[in-house]
C-alpha cells in the first residue's frame, strides 16, 4: 500500500483536531502554570522562627520607633510602634525598606582602611600651624558627634565642622494656629511624621513655594512665588520695605500680600519656617534643653561653620556620611583644601556621595547593623534619646568612624553610647518609654541596667518638659545668590527633598508610578520644548552633568526643579540658575 | 474547627481612603510591596509595566494657578461585589471571591497571562508580571515568609493581604475562638500609612469604623455607575475630588518611564 501525502496531512490534521477533544492540551496548559511556579530562578523566602524585635530608625532625625518582624534574626517586614507618644505609630517609605540598605545595590563593602590611617596620621604629622584637621558630621547632635568634637579638640589644630544645625532649638506645633512655611517641606519629610499629622488639624499651614511641591499641594493655602524671592516676601510681611516692592519681585499681588499679612495678624500665633526675617510668635520656637553627657566630654570643640574656614587651609578632612544627612555641595568643600596632597577620608556606605571625590572611602556598617543614637527632632519640645539598636551583624571589614576618628586623634574612648545613658540615668530627669508593652515610668525608679536594656531592646527616653520653656529663635540659610544673567542660565533652580540613596523598592514611587522625581532626573513646564522621558544636559555654572527630563505642568516656566543627589547638588553650590538643553 | 450549629457570618472586608488626608508620600506602595513580595521594578519597567498593586495617583482640578487644587488618590483592586469583571473573564478560574470575606482573590498557579482580567478591570488595578522577580543580591534574605513570590507571566493584584489574614485566623484559632466569627486583622498598607488616611475593617458590622465611613455623605467610591460594587470607599471634603470618581482612570496619560 502506497501512502500519500495526501493521506499523511489527513492524518496530521485529523490528530491536530481530535487531540483538542482530548483533556490532554488543556492538562498541559494548567500544568504549563505550575510548572513555571518552581522555577528555580524565584527566590525562596527563607525560614525561621518568627520573632518581633524593637529598634529606632536612624535615617533621619525624625527617629521613628520601629517594630521589626524577623525570621530568626534577619527583619523581613519594619512597622512603626503604635502608641509610641510622639511617633505615634508613624514611618515613612524610607524607613519601611529601611531594613533594605544593607544590600544597597554598589554598597561600599572594602577599602583601604590601613592605608587611611596612615595617610591621615601623617597628614596630621605634616598639619602646619596655619592648617587645619577637619571632622565633617553631616548629622550633629549624636554620641558620635562628641566624640569628633572631642577628637578635634585632642588635635592640635582640629576643627569640628558640622552643617549649621541648632540641636537645641524646636518648634511647638501643638501652640500654633498659623504655620507659615517658605519652601520647608512641612508634610513631606520634615519633622517627625507621626507627630506633624497628628498636630496638623491645629493649625492652618500656608506653603510660599515656587512649585508646586507634595507640601504645597496639601496646604490650605499655597501662595507661588518666583524662586529667591522669598526673603523680599517676608520682609514685607514684617513691615521692613513696601508691599509693592515684594509684589515686584515675588510675582504675586499686592492684595495677596496684604490679605496674607492681615491673616498672620488675626490667626496667631504664627510659627514661621524657612525665612529668618520674620519672627514667630513667641512660644512657637522653644529652647531645648540639652540631653545630658559624661562631664568630662563638655571640654570637647565647638561646631565649627564650613565657610568660616579659610580657603586652602585644611590638610586632613575625615568625612562621616555614614547615615544620611545634610549634603554640602563638593566645591565649596574643595576650596577649603590646601592645594599640595591634602587626605580626604570618607566613612560611606554608597559611591555616590563624597566616596566620588575623597582619596580614601571606607566601609561602613548602617542600619540596622550598627548602634547609634538619634538626636531630638526639630518638632520636638522635650529631649530625647533613642538608639538605633542592631538587628543584624556587620559584613566584615565595615569601619567604625568614631573608633577611627578617635584613634587617629590618639583619643581612647571606651563604649560612648552607654557613657551617654548613664548621664542620661544619672540626671534622673524624664522617663523612660518601653516599645514591647508602651509603657512609660520615670526614669528615678529605673537601675542603670535596666535603662540601657531597655533602650536597647526598644525604648526610648523623653526629657521632662523644662518648668518654663524659654523663648528661641530658628535660623535659616540665607538662599543662594543668583549671579548670571538670565539670558545664559534661564532657568531657576529647585532643589527637591533627598530620596533614600537608590534603595531599590523605592523604584515603586518614581519609576512604577510618578509619585516622586527619580534621581538625576530634573522636571520642567511642559512648555520648556524638551520631551518626557528624553536624555538632556544640565548645566550651571559648577559644570554640567546628564540628566532625564520629566515635564511636570506644577513646575512654572523658567524654573527647574532637581531630585536631590549628589552629583547634581554639586553642580547646585553656588550658582542658583541653570539651563537644560537636549542631549 | 466549624462549629456543626453556628451558621459562619460572612465578613465583606472593605477600606475607606480619606483623600484629603493622603499626602502621596508612598508608603503604602513601598509598604505593600514588602509585605507582599513585589519585586524592586525592573529596568524597564514604567508607569505602565510595573508591579505596584497599590498605586497613587496624582489628579488635579484641570485648572490652573491659583485656582489648581491637586489630590493624591491610592487605587487598588476594588473588591467589586456584584458582577465582577475579572472574575467572569478568566478562563482558568484563577480569580474568585471568598464568601467568608468578600476579598477577590487570584491564584497565579492558575493564571495563564491571557491578562483578560486586565482588560476588564475598569479600575486598572491589575498588574502584569513582565519580568522574573529578582531582587538586589542578599536582599531576598529579606523576603516574607508568609507570601510565595510569583513567577514571570502571571497577573497579580491586591488581596488585602491574604497572608495576614491568614495568619490572623490562625492565632484566633491556637487562641480557641470559634472560626464563625470574622477575624480582625490590618492589610500593610493601612498599617503603613503614617497620615491614617486608610481605615480597614468589615463592612457588614455596623458598629465598625469603615461602615460608619462609608455610610457618610462625603463617601464615594470610583465608577459607581458601573454597579460593581466595590468595597474601597473614598472620603474628600472637596466636590472636584467626588467627581474624579467617574473619570476612567486617574492621572491617565501616555507612557512614561521615569527610571
Amino acid at each position: 500500500m502506497n501512502t500519500t501525502r495526501r493521506q499523511v496531512l489527513m492524518f496530521a490534521g485529523g490528530s491536530a483536531v481530535g487531540v483538542l477533544f482530548t483533556p490532554a492540551p488543556w492538562r498541559l496548559i494548567t500544568d504549563t502554570a505550575l510548572w513555571s511556579e518552581n522555577w528555580p530562578g524565584i527566590p525562596a523566602p527563607a525560614r525561621g522562627e518568627i520573632r518581633t524585635r524593637f529598634t529606632n530608625c536612624p535615617l533621619c532625625t525624625a527617629g521613628c520607633a520601629v517594630r521589626a518582624r524577623c525570621v530568626g534574626d534577619q527583619p523581613v517586614e519594619l512597622a512603626g510602634v503604635g502608641g509610641h507618644p510622639f511617633s505615634r505609630g508613624a514611618l515613612c517609605p524610607f524607613g519601611i525598606v529601611g531594613h533594605h540598605l544593607p544590600y544597597l545595590p554598589g554598597r561600599v563593602k572594602e577599602g583601604p582602611v590601613k592605608e587611611a590611617a596612615a595617610a591621615a596620621a601623617d597628614g596630621i604629622a605634616k598639619c602646619r600651624s596655619s592648617e587645619f584637621v577637619a571632622t565633617l558630621d553631616l548629622r550633629p547632635g549624636r554620641t558620635a558627634s562628641w566624640t569628633y568634637r572631642r577628637a578635634m579638640k585632642a588635635i592640635k589644630n582640629g576643627r569640628y565642622v558640622a552643617p549649621s544645625v541648632d540641636t537645641q532649638v524646636a518648634v511647638d506645633l501643638s501652640k500654633a494656629r498659623t504655620v507659615l512655611s517658605f519652601g520647608v517641606p512641612v508634610l513631606d519629610g520634615w519633622g517627625t511624621p507621626g507627630n506633624v499629622n497628628s498636630a496638623r488639624a491645629g493649625f492652618r499651614l500656608i506653603q510660599i513655594d515656587p512649585v508646586e511641591s507634595r507640601t504645597a499641594s496639601m496646604a490650605d493655602r499655597w501662595l507661588r512665588v518666583r524662586p529667591g524671592s522669598e526673603d523680599a516676601l517676608a520682609e514685607a510681611l514684617a513691615g521692613q520695605i513696601p508691599h509693592a516692592a515684594a509684589a515686584d519681585a515675588s510675582g504675586l499681588t499686592v492684595s495677596e500680600i496684604a490679605a496674607l499679612s492681615k491673616e498672620l495678624e488675626q490667626n496667631g500665633p504664627v510659627l514661621v519656617l524657612g525665612s529668618s526675617q520674620l519672627e514667630s510668635t513667641a512660644g512657637t520656637v522653644v529652647a531645648r534643653r540639652e540631653t545630658p553627657v559624661p562631664d568630662e566630654w563638655k571640654k570637647a570643640a565647638p561646631a565649627t561653620a564650613l565657610a568660616s574656614l579659610p580657603d586652602r587651609s585644611v590638610r586632613v578632612l575625615l568625612i562621616d556620611e555614614s547615615m544620611p544627612g545634610g549634603y554640602l555641595p563638593w566645591n565649596a568643600i574643595a576650596r577649603k583644601l590646601v592645594a599640595d596632597n591634602p587626605v580626604v577620608v570618607t566613612f560611606a556606605c554608597s559611591r555616590e556621595g563624597y566616596a566620588r571625590h575623597a582619596n580614601y572611602a571606607l566601609p561602613v556598617g548602617v542600619y540596622p547593623e550598627v548602634a547609634g543614637d538619634i538626636p531630638a527632632s526639630i518638632d520636638s519640645v522635650a529631649a530625647a534619646f533613642r538608639i538605633a539598636a542592631p538587628l543584624v551583624s556587620p559584613p566584615h571589614g565595615t569601619v567604625n568612624p568614631e573608633a577611627f576618628i578617635a584613634a587617629a586623634a590618639g583619643l581612647s574612648i571606651g563604649d560612648t553610647l552607654r557613657e551617654r545613658a548613664d548621664a542620661i540615668h544619672k540626671s534622673g530627669r524624664g522617663t523612660l518609654f518601653t516599645y514591647a508593652d508602651r509603657k512609660s515610668q520615670a526614669v528615678k525608679i529605673v537601675t542603670a541596667d535596666d535603662f540601657w536594656k531597655a533602650l536597647n531592646a526598644g525604648g526610648c527616653w523623653i526629657d521632662e518638659p523644662a518648668a518654663k520653656a524659654s523663648a528661641a529663635r530658628l535660623t535659616f540659610a540665607a538662599p543662594a545668590q543668583q549671579q548670571v544673567e538670565e539670558s545664559e542660565l534661564p532657568l531657576a533652580i529647585v532643589v527637591t527633598r533627598e530620596l533614600a540613596p537608590g534603595l531599590p523598592l523605592l523604584s515603586k514611587v518614581y519609576q512604577e508610578s510618578n509619585l516622586r522625581l527619580a534621581p538625576g532626573r530634573v522636571a520642567l513646564n511642559p512648555a520648556c520644548g524638551l520631551e518626557d522621558g528624553s536624555p538632556a544636559v544640565f548645566e550651571t555654572l559648577l559644570g554640567k552633568c546628564s540628566v532625564g527630563v520629566t515635564l511636570d505642568s506644577g513646575i512654572p516656566p523658567g524654573v527647574v526643579q532637581v531630585s536631590g543627589t549628589p552629583a547634581l547638588l554639586d553642580l547646585c553650590g553656588d550658582g542658583a540658575r541653570a539651563k537644560v538643553v537636549r542631549a | 474547627m466549624t462549629s456543626a450549629n453556628k451558621p459562619i457570618r460572612s465578613a465583606r472586608y472593605g477600606m475607606t481612603i480619606d483623600v484629603d488626608r493622603c499626602s502621596g508620600c508612598g508608603a503604602c506602595i513601598v509598604a505593600c510591596a514588602v509585605e507582599n513580595n513585589v519585586p524592586p521594578a525592573h529596568e524597564g519597567a514604567t508607569d505602565r509595566k510595573g508591579l505596584t498593586w497599590i498605586r497613587v495617583y496624582k489628579v488635579d482640578n484641570g485648572a490652573e494657578y491659583p485656582d489648581r487644587r491637586t489630590a493624591f488618590v491610592p487605587v487598588m483592586c476594588q473588591h467589586c461585589g456584584n458582577e465582577t469583571p475579572c472574575v467572569h473573564v478568566c478562563p482558568q478560574q484563577a480569580v474568585d471571591i471568598d464568601p467568608a470575606t468578600g476579598v477577590v482573590g487570584e491564584m497565579p498557579q492558575r493564571c495563564l497571562g491571557c491578562r483578560y482580567c486586565m482588560a476588564a478591570c475598569p479600575y486598572h488595578a491589575r498588574y502584569f508580571n513582565w519580568w522574573d522577580p529578582a531582587w538586589p543580591a542578599g536582599m531576598e534574605k529579606t523576603l516574607n515568609p508568609g507570601v510565595t513570590p510569583r513567577m514571570r507571566g502571571v497577573v497579580e493584584k491586591c488581596n488585602l493581604c491574604h497572608g495576614r489574614w491568614h495568619a490572623a485566623k490562625e492565632a484566633a484559632a491556637a487562641a480557641g475562638k470559634p472560626d464563625t466569627e470574622p477575624v480582625e486583622y490590618t492589610p500593610a498598607c493601612v498599617e503603613a500609612c503614617p497620615a491614617g488616611a486608610i481605615h480597614f475593617g468589615d463592612l457588614n458590622d455596623p458598629a465598625s469604623v469603615v461602615a460608619k465611613e462609608a455610610a457618610e455623605t462625603e463617601s464615594f467610591r470610583l465608577l459607581e455607575k458601573l454597579n460593581t460594587q466595590p468595597k474601597i470607599y473614598y472620603r474628600s471634603r472637596n466636590s472636584w475630588v467626588r467627581q474624579i470618581a467617574a473619570a476612567p482612570r486617574p492621572g491617565a496619560g501616555k507612557e512614561k518611564n521615569r527610571g
